[in-house]
């Protein structure tokens, strides 16, 4: 149980970091060399999610 | 109806409120009313929910959607919610035209009051009071963990920031400052004529000075990797092996921070040797989201593959609990690499051919050819589809290329025509046989290669995925409204060319529904594929007839 919440706890402090630490840091206005381009999320998000979705897949019976 | 489930309605409250937000409240520190902290002024209301709502529905999505009670729309409480807004758009506007009555509220106390009561009886028209605590209920601590992080996330922000911010404080930047270092530090191995200047964060030469900006220090690249791996270790945790699979986040955050040092001392040593700008330009667009993509790959792969990081597979088996014996049978079906592998193949070339170039892309055919091998690899799979097609699907087809050119036919009508941006003018520098060979390669690609990929990956399979697990089991003719409209949206979002393009997002989902009404209406998958290739095929003819080069 202690365990649990612990580990919970870390992940979602962790999770709030990281989000404002990306939200913050993509607040600063346009750049000329972006180290996460905005107007290429969505096809890196597909291609992320895509792969993910691939690796998971169950094996051929 | 699904839209009466409280999950159903956390989500539509959820996509309200932070359209308010951003749209009605004009938040972002604009406004009088803001709390000072650490120097910097920021506001408490708008993120605080924001962040709370989102951990709230992430992590307790699957104990919310066994809430399945009708629970009906509080109509007065939304007319109410709607009063509060108008009166915080008022105070808005006043705030912005400097009427002289935002003065009753110089500090915007008030104004923050009734936007927390516009959120609360959103929130009770949404669901009743009732709902929501049985929600509380159901999902134990996690109002406590969700309001934690929500109050992290607005908490952390300011203090955060100023490890890379170096407006605020002398002693905040470092993050800029260190990047700096150590660019420099490997940079000037290969370029020795390079000099920093550490009071401005600039590195260069002669031929070409850059600034490490807050945004290039790498605290982009470690937010969404943190974000990552903290979602990936909550979704699959019954998977996992604790505690040691923590120190995979360290790890991934060090990789990604290395990756960005890399990314600059290339830019910093093409341009400053005189190099291609394109070639510049083009890496440093994709290579922040290549390496997000393989850090977040590896990571999944080492938390599943690595048996110190996986939960072992009799210690599952043995479980009693239902939620581990599901993980431990979760998994996509097999069939998803046929239907999804080659549309990413074509992602994963245009990512990589546009690293070569930010402007003219010039390894085009690559991404047909790599389709195409794709394609024919998982042939055996693909054959058990129904590829016959009626006239319906080239019917379709043409209204969808009717409905795709009328907003920039009517602009040329206007005098607004758009100028396509340079293609026009780079084919033209190529040698004819060239010139043609790339054109030809784009057409095929677009009638070909393309419309098979997407069919598959949007209709063949997301759609149907929406539906469930074993996608594969669910017939084209039983896909329901829903997953039509939601694989439609995707499939609109992947057309736009940024963030902001809102009518190819539109007339992408509308293509999407066209497209899916076909399959769903004749049941096979080639009259989707003959409707898209006909549209494309006709938008191809239209590009090529009328030199309208914007519609590629």
């Amino acid at each position: 149980m202690k365990k649990s919440l612990l580990m919970n706890t870390l992940v979602v402090l962790g999770f709030a970091l990281g989000a404002c630490a990306s939200a913050h840091g993509m607040a600063f206005g346009p750049t000329p060399h972006p180290e996460i381009d905005p107007s290429l999320a969505i096809s890196g998000l597909t291609l992320l999610a895509g792969s993910l979705a691939v690796l998971r897949a169950k094996r051929n019976k | 109806m699904w839209f009466r489930s409280f999950l159903a309605r956390l989500y539509i409250f959820f996509f309200v409120v932070a359209f308010e937000y951003m749209n009605c409240y004009d938040g972002r520190g604009k406004v009088a009313g803001h709390f000072s902290l650490f120097g910097m002024t920021t506001d408490l209301y708008g993120q605080i929910p924001l962040f709370a709502l989102v951990v709230f529905i992430g992590f307790g999505h699957s104990r919310l959607k066994n809430l399945k009670e009708e629970i009906p729309f509080g109509s007065l409480f939304f007319f109410a919610h709607l009063i509060c807004l108008a009166v915080v758009i008022a105070f808005t506007i006043a705030t912005q035209t400097g009427q002289s009555w935002q003065l009753i509220d110089p500090f915007g106390y008030f104004k923050c009051a009734i936007y927390l009561l516009a959120t609360i009886l959103l929130a009770l028209a949404c669901a009743p009071l009732l709902s929501w605590i049985a929600a509380l209920r159901a999902t134990g601590f996690l109002w406590l963990y969700s309001l934690l992080a929500g109050v992290a996330g607005w908490a952390f922000g300011t203090p955060v920031r100023l490890l890379w911010n170096a407006t605020s404080t002398e002693q905040s930047g470092w993050m800029q400052r260190f990047t700096l270092q150590a660019v420099y530090a490997v940079a000037h191995r290969f370029t020795p004529n390079i000099v920093s200047d550490p009071s401005t964060f600039s590195i260069g030469n002669s031929l070409y000075w850059i600034t490490i900006a807050p945004g290039c220090s790498g605290v982009e690249g470690l937010g969404l990797v943190l974000v990552f791996t903290c979602l990936w270790l909550w979704v699959y945790r019954k998977e996992i092996r604790f505690p040691q699979a923590f120190l995979l986040v360290p790890a991934a955050l060090i990789c990604s921070w290395l990756l960005n040092i890399f990314r600059l001392c290339v830019l910093v040593s093409i341009e400053c040797n005189g190099g291609s700008e394109a070639f510049a330009k083009g890496f440093h667009a994709q290579f922040g989201w290549i390496s997000f993509i393989i850090i977040a790959l590896f990571f999944s792969l080492a938390t599943q593959r690595l048996k110190w990081f996986r939960m072992l597979r009799s210690t599952v088996e043995v479980s009693v609990d239902p939620a581990t014996e599901q993980a431990a049978s979760a998994g996509e079906s097999p069939a998803i690499r046929a239907f999804l592998i080659p549309l990413l193949v074509i992602l994963v070339v245009a990512s990589f051919s546009k690293l070569t170039s930010a402007y003219f892309d010039w390894l085009y055919p690559l991404r047909f050819i790599a389709a195409a091998i794709a394609l024919y690899f998982f042939r055996s799979e693909l054959k058990k589809l129904n590829w016959r097609f009626g006239w319906l699907g080239p019917v379709a087809g043409a209204a969808v290329f009717l409905m795709w050119i009328a907003p920039s036919w009517f602009a040329s009508l206007s005098g607004h025509s758009d100028a396509g941006g340079s293609l026009g003018a780079d084919l033209a520098a190529l040698s004819p046989s060239a010139r043609w060979a790339w054109i030809a390669f784009r057409v095929a690609a677009a009638v070909i290669t393309v419309p098979i990929a997407e069919e598959l990956a949007f209709r063949g399979y997301l759609a149907r995925r929406f539906m469930s697990r074993d996608f594969d089991q669910v017939s084209f003719s039983n896909l329901t409204v829903l997953a039509i409209c939601l694989s439609s949206i995707v499939f609109g979002m992947e057309h736009m060319k940024n963030l902001m393009d809102w009518q190819h997002l539109l007339l992408g989902t509308a293509a999407g529904l066209v497209f899916a009404a076909v399959l769903r209406w004749r049941g096979r998958i080639g009259d989707a594929v003959v409707a898209h290739a006909v549209s494309n095929l006709l938008l191809a003819t239209w590009v090529l007839g009328t030199g309208d080069w914007a519609q590629w």
